[in-house]
């Protein structure tokens, strides 16, 4: 299972480069070559599991016992009912699960599910998903590492993760335990072999993961202190230390029981910026702390990039405000690099991109709150405005800085109170636990414990819980009515993709039944046909099986790893749960056989859910086809529209446009459904004109309508039996010749092209009901000089009573004679 | 100094129409008759002719009731009918003196056809206008000068060229279609599409032409055919460009590739005019009816805006802009304003409701929004057209000259008329009596009514050594003149197979 998930995981993530300047060239995301992102269960389990709302699962480890161990994994599973899988289902996914990624044998489970809530809330369009609830004996540090889609809590070694399963990673060993003491930070190597704990501002320790050798890198002199550091996947080192001195790059040693220097750039640094996704690290210096100092370490090498000031507003003449780290933030959108720079005097959030060789101001956001917080999601950047609680979107494409729906709070989805209650629930011994409910517990938005982690993480430290953002598509394109600009921005979605496809071709269909403009419409349809044309050439559509895996993890292939200290998260065990009946059907506690359960002790419970993917249909683009607009647009809209065949007649056309526009192949179907509109509406000689200029290009689905809506008109038929004469369908051709009573014409045709597959009989039987004798012996004479073999038809004995009653119809003794020659031949 | 000098002693040709639910008392006879070509006939003549006529009809109408009287072959004359409406008939004679007198019947009742046709599209029924006013003078004036316009068309110097054996590879009646590109045809449905937004939510109608040819409609085969043939008489630039310097829009070179400097007889238009002046019938001077005289020449110019004007339709009382030009549809019946839009080659013509739009203040809105909205895409398709076109010589194949009509939706395409002439007299006079034969052949078919087409092939060698070849395929027509062709009929199946499979995509390969 593992060689290509681990290689499709290994994808970098650089190479999109939009709105290139033709001078400067943009500075690319390194790549991420030799990062193990996390893993995932494997694709054939998630397909044999299905497609549909995800509902993820939180298994515990029941087995090992013991606090440290009590490990939570988490795994999408998807399932296509609504109602909550039964607890056998449950443990059959996990045992595969299990076994094919942990090795872990299942004797003590204790399963719960959250089936995710099903309602969209139009007023939001920022959600924040099922988070994460830290229930357990945390009490002072929580590390989380947000590219391996894991947290640890070092002080009681409890491990969190979301992002997936982790096959690599060994049980923590006992070993780990005594090392607890003071630790700043803990951050494991990008290989996941090594870990380095942060014991002071002067002392890093190393772990070996493996050997369990462990040593410390202390700085030489007092005066120097270590700000953070990083391990990279730059090929000339493998962990930078960035100290107020300056920048230290280091290598592991021989045998990995040291660390050699490599490199050091010498430069006063008061505080500094690293994110992995970019590679980047700014360095900030200074009194005012806004000259920056900015190197990319990618797999390049470390590039030294140009230096620069962030402007800052002054409020008084003589105030030199300070920009803090918290104020300074690197996104990564579309493969491109940018800082942003929080100017809280003048409440503008200012924007600078990267380029290889400058630094660019790119223009100001707006920013309506004094404290904000940035996140991006799927290449969308959200600035919070803490303040006044709700979130603008931003979609940065092409220069764009325009917002793309109002700024609506934050909605929170999935916050089971249920969660919550396991932890009493997992206690008791009764069968199926009552889904209990935590009325008293408020999940506030924008709390002031809330931390952001970058790029989509929130923790929020007073309730201990972990929330994941993701976009209500759903939400945000019910909010806007800018048509074009919503379909563009759905078009650009990566991460729920084929969400993205069904809302683009719903609202391409609404507005058809809303009967819009129909240069809406067409604009409409240029922007969804531009997009697949671009999709296909760029090869992502059609590569969307293999794709799958390294876009939709944007935020996860390059590991960006943040550490938060001092967290505490006890508070939220001890609220009381409160049973609410009847809220059954989107929170359930599913508990797991009675005899299981409580083998559990209930602490360090975390429900959490891995990034949303697609995992049914495994499109990586939201690009619609040709095929697709048939099926959910054209096809749906023209029962429901049958009244107004000229408008559809128009939207067609204009469709057909785009597509020609876009060099794309038309679905066949499409064409005939226009013949179907057309003809019903009786504008056959449009019709005639659209298929004389192959407007509706020949096909046989065209053909088979053209017959079909040409039993009223007869020159409708002729043009689909043209049709077929031209796409050399000569079966069919002859038989409605045939049909038509133009069998002689047929008999010559069928010699010509060698038709051999039509029944002699039913050429006679045409002749026959002519009732002209010089037909019939024409016919008789044609099959018994082209088709010596007639005896060998088996419906031999049928033309021979025909031919019996033709002679005794028609007494004619030129006709006898020849026929009487002819059955004798045949014998 | 008229079309009918005194001193031609005879006019060659004579039109006339009468009502036979009218004039039926003695005495009252001068009744019936609705026009009379030439107007100057002394009336005993002309109630001779219509006599002659009216007894034919009657008579033949005995045996056959549907479908009494077609023509009169007599040795020097020729009298074509058309009954264009119930009971109201049309007769043309036409002399077989002259060594250019070699007519098709059908030729000639396609002409009646087209004047009726186009009269009704611009007057309506000739029935209603006779029942509107039964002394019958709003429907003699109208139809006189209607007729009169239209027979101008006709005239070279001083005698009318009706269609004879020269026009044998070309067919009245029939829409001439520019072949475009996919591409190209998409994009002028766009634009069909956008204009019909531009009227909004009203049923409206549009046709498309570049050059003379027609490009795309959505209009119903008639109402195309009618308007089409009105386009290519006055509206498209070609006929704005003869009207405007004056020059005899001469009916040979109305064909789908026109060459200018075909057009080079010296005008009869003013002649014309001279004529209604000194031979207005005294019955038509005593009323004074509003006329409208849709085909008088030299009327349409083509505005600033793009938009063709004229001043046919009389001008507004209290303003000096002229009135949008009306036309009635043939099958709703219904009265529709007809904005023509024009941009170097391209014709686009607007049929827009009357009863939807409010005067000449909603026109005139209704052209700005046009304007607005349509009028680049207008230039895009116009640009796309005449880089596809191939100019006036664009469906020649050398070799063949040929006429290609499809019956079901009236188009026809022939060789470029240039081309045409190159043929001897002998070719084209055997092609005529060939046509002519097939002519025949056709309405047998029709009468016998076996409810489908008759398929004919027939090649012929005539006199002078030249191939002529027709053949009728589920309602297509295809006729050619093969001159200077090897002399078996192999060599002729031959070529019309090529022919057939390269230009017709196979339509007429039999085996």
């Amino acid at each position: 299972m593992g060689s290509p998930r681990r290689m499709s995981a290994r994808r970098c993530n650089g190479g999109r480069w939009h709105g290139r300047p033709a001078t400067t060239a943009p500075l690319p995301c390194s790549q991420a070559t030799g990062v193990s992102a996390p893993l995932r269960p494997n694709a054939g389990q998630r397909g044999k599991i299905g497609g549909g709302p995800w509902a993820p699962l939180a298994i515990r480890d029941a087995s090992a016992g013991g606090n440290w161990s009590g490990r939570l994994y988490t795994v999408v599973l998807q399932h296509e009912r609504t109602r909550p899988l039964c607890t056998a289902e449950l443990l059959q996914c996990w045992n595969s699960v299990m076994a094919t990624c942990l090795s872990t044998d299942l004797t003590g489970l204790t399963i719960r599910q959250t089936v995710p809530l099903a309602t969209t809330h139009a007023e939001s369009h920022i959600v924040l998903r099922l988070p994460l609830v830290c229930q357990g004996p945390l009490r002072d540090t929580l590390f989380v590492l947000v590219a391996a889609g894991f947290a640890i809590a070092p002080s009681s070694f409890a491990f969190y993760s979301w992002g997936g399963s982790l096959s690599n990673i060994k049980r923590p060993c006992p070993q780990d335990k005594k090392n607890l003491g003071s630790v700043l930070s803990i951050r494991y190597s990008l290989d996941l072999k090594h870990l380095a704990i942060q014991r002071s501002s002067h002392e890093i320790q190393f772990c070996n993961k493996e050997t369990g050798d462990i040593f410390s890198q202390k700085c030489r002199s007092e005066s120097e202190s270590i700000l953070g550091f990083f391990w990279t996947d730059c090929p000339t080192c493998d962990i930078f230390f960035v100290k107020t001195s300056g920048l230290e790059l280091y290598t592991y040693g021989t045998e990995s029981r040291n660390l050699q220097l490599v490199q050091t750039k010498k430069l006063s640094i008061s505080w500094y910026i690293y994110t992995h996704e970019s590679r980047l690290v700014l360095l900030a210096s200074g009194i005012q702390c806004k000259s920056f100092t900015d190197f990319q370490l990618s797999y390049a090498g470390m590039i030294s990039l140009p230096k620069f000031e962030m402007a800052m507003a002054k409020s008084e003449a003589n105030s030199k405000p300070i920009l803090a780290a918290e104020d300074v933030h690197i996104i990564t959108v579309y493969g491109r690099i940018y800082c942003l720079q929080f100017d809280r005097i003048a409440r503008l959030l200012n924007s600078y991109r990267f380029y290889r060789d400058a630094v660019v101001q790119q223009g100001s956001l707006p920013v309506y709150s004094d404290r904000i917080a940035v996140s991006v999601v799927d290449n969308v950047l959200l600035v919070h405005q803490a303040e006044a609680k709700v979130v603008i979107v931003y979609d940065i494409y092409a220069d764009s800085q325009e917002q793309i729906s109002a700024p609506l709070p934050l909605f929170l989805r999935g916050y089971s109170k249920a969660n919550v209650a396991f932890s009493q629930t997992a206690g008791k011994t009764s069968g199926a636990s009552e889904p209990r409910n935590l009325s008293d517990t408020k999940e506030t938005t924008y709390g002031d414990q809330w931390k952001f982690l970058v790029p989509d993480l929130v923790l929020d430290v007073s309730n201990g819980s972990l929330w994941k953002i993701s976009l209500d598509l759903e939400g945000i394109s019910a909010s806007s009515s800018e048509v074009q600009l919503i379909l563009e921005f759905l078009q650009r979605r990566k991460l729920e993709a084929e969400k993205a496809k069904q809302l683009s071709l719903a609202i391409v269909r609404t507005i058809i039944l809303e009967r819009k403009q129909i240069h809406m419409v067409a604009r409409a349809m240029d922007v969804l046909l531009a997009a697949y044309s671009q999709a296909i050439n760029s090869g992502s559509y059609n590569k969307r099986s293999r794709t799958e895996e390294i876009s939709s993890s944007n935020t996860l292939n390059a590991s960006v790893d943040e550490s938060i200290t001092g967290i505490d998260v006890s508070r939220s065990i001890n609220q009381k749960p409160e049973s609410v009946p009847g809220n059954d059907s989107h929170n359930r506690s599913v508990m797991a056989t009675s005899d299981l359960k409580t083998l559990v002790p209930a602490n360090n419970q975390l429900n959490s859910t891995a990034p949303q993917r697609n995992q049914s249909l495994l499109t990586s683009s939201a690009a619609t086809s040709p095929a697709d607009f048939y099926s959910h647009v054209f096809s749906p809209i023209e029962e429901e529209m049958t009244g107004d065949g000229s408008y559809l007649t128009a939207i067609t056309i204009e469709f057909l446009r785009s597509c020609s526009l876009e060099k794309l192949k038309v679905y066949p179907n499409t064409y005939a459904l226009l013949v179907q509109i057309l003809a019903r509406d009786e504008r056959y000689a449009e019709l005639g004109l659209f298929i004389m200029n192959k407007i509706i290009e020949p096909s046989k689905e065209v053909a088979v309508q053209l017959l079909d809506s040409g039993r009223q008109n007869q020159q409708i038929r002729k043009l689909g039996l043209d049709i077929l004469r031209q796409l050399s369908l000569h079966h069919d051709y002859v038989l409605l010749l045939v049909q038509d009573g133009y069998y002689l014409q047929a008999l010559r045709y069928a010699r010509k092209n060698k038709v051999k597959t039509v029944m002699p009989s039913l050429f006679l039987e045409a002749a026959y009901i002519s009732k002209d004798p010089q037909h019939i012996a024409a016919v008789l004479r044609f099959f018994s000089d082209f088709i010596p073999a007639l005896r060998a038809v088996p419906t031999t004995t049928h033309i021979i009573t025909l031919l019996l009653s033709t002679l005794f119809f028609f007494r004619n003794r030129l006709l006898s004679s020849f026929v009487y020659d002819w059955l004798s031949t045949c014998g | 100094m008229g079309l009918t000098s005194e001193s031609d002693a005879k006019e060659a040709m004579k039109l006339c129409m009468f009502d036979l639910r009218r004039g039926q008392t003695e005495g009252q006879e001068l009744d019936k008759i609705l026009f009379f070509y030439p107007a100057d006939l002394p009336i005993t003549n002309q109630l001779s002719v219509i006599g002659l006529s009216e007894g034919l009809i009657t008579f033949t109408r005995i045996f056959s009731p549907d479908a009494p009287c077609e023509v009169i072959e007599a040795e020097k004359h020729c009298h074509v009918f058309y009954e264009v409406e119930a009971d109201i008939w049309m007769v043309m004679v036409v002399e077989k003196e002259n060594p250019e007198s070699i007519w098709r019947v059908d030729a000639l009742r396609s002409v009646l056809k087209e004047i009726h046709s186009l009269f009704v599209m611009f007057h309506g029924y000739i029935r209603a206008l006779v029942d509107k006013e039964p002394s019958g003078g709003l429907v003699r004036s109208h139809l006189y000068y209607f007729i009169m316009d239209f027979l101008s068309d006709f005239s070279i110097g001083k005698k009318l060229q009706l269609p004879n054996f020269r026009d044998s590879l070309k067919e009245q009646g029939t829409l001439q279609m520019l072949t475009v590109g996919r591409e190209a045809a998409i994009e002028v449905q766009s634009l069909v599409t956008l204009l019909e937004s531009c009227v909004g939510n009203k049923q409206c109608y549009s046709m498309t032409m570049f050059q003379d040819l027609l490009v795309s409609t959505n209009l119903s085969p008639i109402d195309t055919l009618n308007l089409f043939t009105y386009a290519v008489l006055r509206l498209t630039p070609i006929a704005l460009f003869r009207g405007a310097s004056a020059w005899s829009s001469l009916r040979k070179t109305d064909t789908a590739c026109s060459t200018y400097a075909g057009a080079l007889q010296v005008t009869s238009i003013s002649a014309i005019d001279q004529y209604y002046n000194s031979h207005d019938p005294p019955s038509l001077r005593r009323h004074n009816y509003p006329l409208v005289r849709p085909l008088q020449h030299s009327k349409w110019s083509k505005g600033k805006d793009g938009f063709l004007t004229t001043d046919i339709w009389g001008t507004e009382v209290n303003s000096l802009l002229p009135m949008c030009p009306t036309i009635w549809l043939h099958l709703t019946e219904e009265k529709m304003f007809l904005l023509a839009y024009q941009h170097r080659g391209l014709t686009v013509i607007l049929l827009v409701p009357v009863s939807s739009v409010s005067g000449d203040q909603g026109i005139s809105m209704l052209k700005q929004q046009i304007i607005e909205n349509a009028s680049l895409k207008m230039l895009k398709v116009e640009e796309k057209l005449s880089r596809g076109w191939g100019g006036e010589n664009a469906y020649h194949v050398s070799g063949y000259r040929y006429l290609l009509v499809d019956g079901d939706r009236y188009v026809s395409r022939a060789s470029p008329p240039g081309k045409v002439t190159t043929l001897t007299k002998e070719s084209l006079v055997a092609l005529s009596k060939l046509r002519e034969e097939v002519d025949l052949e056709k309405a047998r078919a029709k009468w016998d009514n076996s409810g489908r087409e008759k398929d004919i092939e027939i090649c012929i060698r005539a006199k002078n050594n030249s191939w002529l070849i027709a053949r009728l395929v589920r309602g297509k027509e295809l006729y050619m003149v093969l001159e200077k062709g090897s002399e078996t009929l192999l060599f002729a199946a031959d070529a019309t197979e090529k022919f057939s499979e390269r230009y017709c995509n196979g339509a007429f390969s039999l085996d």
